[in-house]
């Protein structure tokens, strides 16, 4: 039971490994694309002036005075490079760190080991920078990270332009976000995104909402035709609110002139860039903290007269509030726990009932019957009992 | 795990070889040589500005060739990760569970960083969330608890530094309370001086202290105490001795546990932080909450609207706060409406399934299906767990 099973965990961090391996390879391919576009301009400059200066047109200071332009473009290449290889080497290097990391907690062999717990609370650590940055806590965010020192372990940086973005949206502009859309159009193909063409209604429904006709065919003849095949009846939606004024009551006209709309594109963006990234749509704090909440969720925890204060379900003001939509926990296995000492009652320590029906453990009875003359007296009841009164309980 | 990092490393291998190995370097060469050529003999203009075009093309080729190496690499091991770390979708269990909760969930976390005594994280977050909406502030975390656990850090630093005395003063303040609580703190403190004198040789000043201080614990720790007094004989080889337990070295992080664990007690609240503890066992139960949902989604069933889980999560035992009884005949687990009922002979069931058992009559005699004792059902009695 205290084993740990680490496939089964590690495969929880596919994300953590993902994203800093994928970055890599991301800014190593704009580094590639961007040393290939040089080159192919530079074999053309060599070809041109061996070619001019085998017709004659070209005399031999010029040709100096060329090739040194192309050494000195070639310096400048290297030195942009350098920024972007400094990119690299951090996700290279941030790769590496949480390899080790997860190296590290295959090491750990049980579950109540102290690695463990200082394992699992580095992942707490983690899962929290994650869900501050979702929730637009950068500040919070940056200075957990520091004071853990698990900076190499969150994507803080990987925020930063998408939170330009969302506040762009949130201030009803799409311009930021058709830029984005521009610099990760493949891969935004990939995941066949219609977050584009939204943005693109967008436009055409506020130049609508203004009333400015004209300029929104001209729009519309730009940027939603080639959209035709695949959206036809979305851009026949939207033209038809050229036909009516934004105060319309007519469905469908009446929801797309609705302001909300802007709301769901800061969402759709959000979680587009997630999945390019590879985050998990949801935040892994909202996704481990139901899975927990809801394996501890018992009746009880609302039963005021059994609130166990080590029990977090049991809190009305923090997670048991947190936990009322889930579902509670299933159990086909008894597991007796004494009321009095918080002990698991086994074998080892029965549990023993009091004439008056009240089960606690032997352990914590047989202390109490020492400290009180063999006198025994139920917590719960205050009822007092002899020692020899006690019967054991079996649980199969 | 291993080679998979070893994998890793030769891509960082060839990666770095990038850098260090700059092709780019060698094309300025080139460059560069061929300009000295052309200078140094004009005549030769033509064939070296040739044999130029030559090694800048073999140059861009070897340098796209290096990072395609790398890309290629990479990609690969991009996918090693998807099937090392299966890529199950992690979705929460229900995924309005938290709507118009926010508020409680940073709550929550500001608590859980008030309590580890990272005050400075509690209040910037706090801070933050106030200017991000003032109407559900949910961060008016009252002062006195972070007040309570300023001094708690306090008291635990002192600790650290051997400096008893704080916590001393205020398991005596609370004395009762910690009394009622059958908490051994004080004792354990007065312990821990004693040892401490003991082991700077202030003999005469340890005996003196165990006089003044361990008289009000005669009646609980007589034994204890009389082995921390006899141990006095044994200080100068005490590690060979059968007393080599008692050092302060081996009860220091039992004491700042001990007065941890104590002063949260009082307080009302857990030891272990409530997110901390519900994040393990979130983090422990995931993997078989994921397996289920998928299995579910393949059969095209919803669970996330049902009352009860559709498995059994296990929980490691320190993570079991209330007793669970599941009726071993029937398998469901009790409720008030159906409690569980103890028979003669010990043995527990559900009560619907006691009269199933009776066949519905109480003084009909029936054998427990667990042991050979027959008994009637109107003498199983209801038990509370």
């Amino acid at each position: 039971m205290n084993k740990i099973n680490h496939d089964q965990l590690l495969a929880l961090e596919h994300p953590f490994i993902k994203i800093p391996v994928e970055k890599l390879k991301s800014s190593l391919r704009t580094s590639q694309k961007y040393i290939e576009k040089e080159i192919a301009n530079l074999t053309d400059k060599v070809a041109e002036i061996s070619k001019k200066s085998a017709q004659g047109t070209m005399d031999l200071n010029q040709v100096e005075a060329a090739l040194e332009a192309i050494g000195t473009r070639l310096s400048t290449l290297k030195r942009k490079l350098k920024d972007s290889r400094t990119d690299e080497n951090l996700y290279s290097q941030r790769t590496k760190v949480r390899l080790q990391h997860l190296q590290d907690f295959t090491s750990i062999s049980t579950l109540d080991s102290d690695e463990f717990s200082r394992w699992s609370r580095v992942r707490l650590n983690r899962i929290v920078v994650d869900y501050l940055l979702r929730e637009g806590f950068r500040e919070t965010a940056s200075l957990l990270a520091k004071s853990e020192h698990i900076e190499d372990l969150v994507d803080i940086e990987l925020f930063a332009q998408s939170a330009k973005v969302e506040q762009a949206l949130t201030q009803q502009s799409c311009a930021e976000c058709l830029q984005w859309c521009k610099e990760n159009n493949s891969n935004l193909k990939k995941i066949k995104s219609t977050l584009e063409f939204s943005l693109r209604e967008q436009e055409f429904i506020e130049l609508a909402r203004e009333r400015r006709p004209q300029e929104a065919i001209a729009y519309a003849k730009k940027h939603l035709t080639p959209w035709q095949e695949t959206h036809m009846k979305e851009i026949s939606h939207v033209m038809g609110l050229l036909a009516f004024p934004p105060e319309t009551k007519c469905y469908p006209y009446k929801r797309l002139y609705d302001k909300s709309r802007w709301n769901d594109l800061t969402a759709l963006f959000r979680s587009n860039n997630f999945a390019l990234q590879f985050f998990t749509p949801e935040p892994l704090l909202n996704v481990t903290l139901q899975a927990g909440l809801a394996a501890l969720k018992t009746p009880m925890c609302y039963q005021p007269q059994n609130r166990n204060i080590y029990c977090p379900v049991c809190d009305p003001e923090t997670l048991g509030a947190l936990a009322t939509d889930l579902p509670l926990s299933h159990h086909f296995n008894s597991s007796i726990v004494c009321w009095i000492s918080g002990q698991i009652m086994n074998e080892d320590n029965l549990p023993m009932a009091l004439p008056n029906g009240y089960v606690y453990s032997h352990s914590a009875l047989a202390e109490m019957a020492k400290l009180n003359n063999g006198k025994i007296t139920c917590p719960r009841t205050s009822a007092v009992f002899d020692s020899s009164q006690m019967k054991k309980v079996f649980i199969s | 795990m291993d080679t998979f990092i070893k994998d890793y490393d030769k891509i960082l291998k060839k990666h770095s070889a990038l850098e260090t190995n700059d092709p780019l370097d060698r094309l300025i060469a080139v460059v560069n040589e061929a300009r000295e050529k052309i200078r140094a003999d004009p005549s030769s203009v033509n064939t070296s500005l040739a044999a130029l075009g030559k090694s800048v093309k073999s140059a861009s080729q070897t340098i796209s060739d290096e990072h395609k190496e790398v890309q290629s690499a990479l990609t690969k091991y991009s996918k090693a990760i998807d099937k090392k770390f299966t890529a199950e979708a992690m979705s929460p269990i229900n995924l309005h569970a938290f709507d118009n909760r926010q508020h409680i969930l940073r709550k929550t976390i500001a608590l859980h960083y008030i309590r580890q005594g990272n005050f400075e994280i509690g209040d910037t977050f706090a801070k933050a969330s106030r200017v991000l909406s003032v109407k559900e502030a949910g961060l008016d975390i009252p002062d006195t608890i972070r007040h309570q656990f300023v001094e708690m850090f306090d008291i635990v630093a002192s600790l650290k530094e051997n400096n008893l005395e704080p916590a001393l003063q205020w398991a005596k303040r609370h004395g009762n309370e910690l009394e009622k609580r059958s908490s051994t703190l004080e004792f354990k403190l007065h312990r821990q001086k004693f040892l401490q004198l003991l082991e700077a040789r202030q003999t005469q000043e340890a005996i003196a202290y165990a006089r003044e201080n361990f008289k009000d614990f005669g009646a609980r720790h007589t034994q204890e105490i009389a082995r921390l007094m006899c141990c006095i004989l044994y200080m100068d080889r005490i590690n060979s001795s059968p007393y080599s337990d008692l050092t302060t070295a081996n009860s220091s992080d039992d004491i700042q546990h001990m007065f941890t664990r104590d002063f949260c007690r009082l307080l009302g609240l857990s030891y272990e932080s409530p997110l901390y503890v519900s994040l393990t066992v979130g983090t422990q139960a995931l993997p078989k909450i994921i397996k289920v949902a998928s299995i579910m989604k393949a059969k095209k069933t919803e669970w996330s609207q049902e009352s009860e889980m559709p498995v059994e999560i296990p929980l490691t035992d320190d993570t079991k706060f209330h007793s669970i009884f599941a009726c071993p005949v029937s398998k469901e687990q009790a409720t008030e409406e159906n409690p569980p009922m103890m028979m003669a002979c010990g043995h527990v069931v559900c009560k619907e399934s006691l009269n199933k058992l009776c066949r519905g009559n109480t003084t009909q005699r029936f054998k427990c299906p667990y042991c050979p004792i027959e008994a009637m059902a109107s003498q199983a009695k209801n038990v509370y767990f």
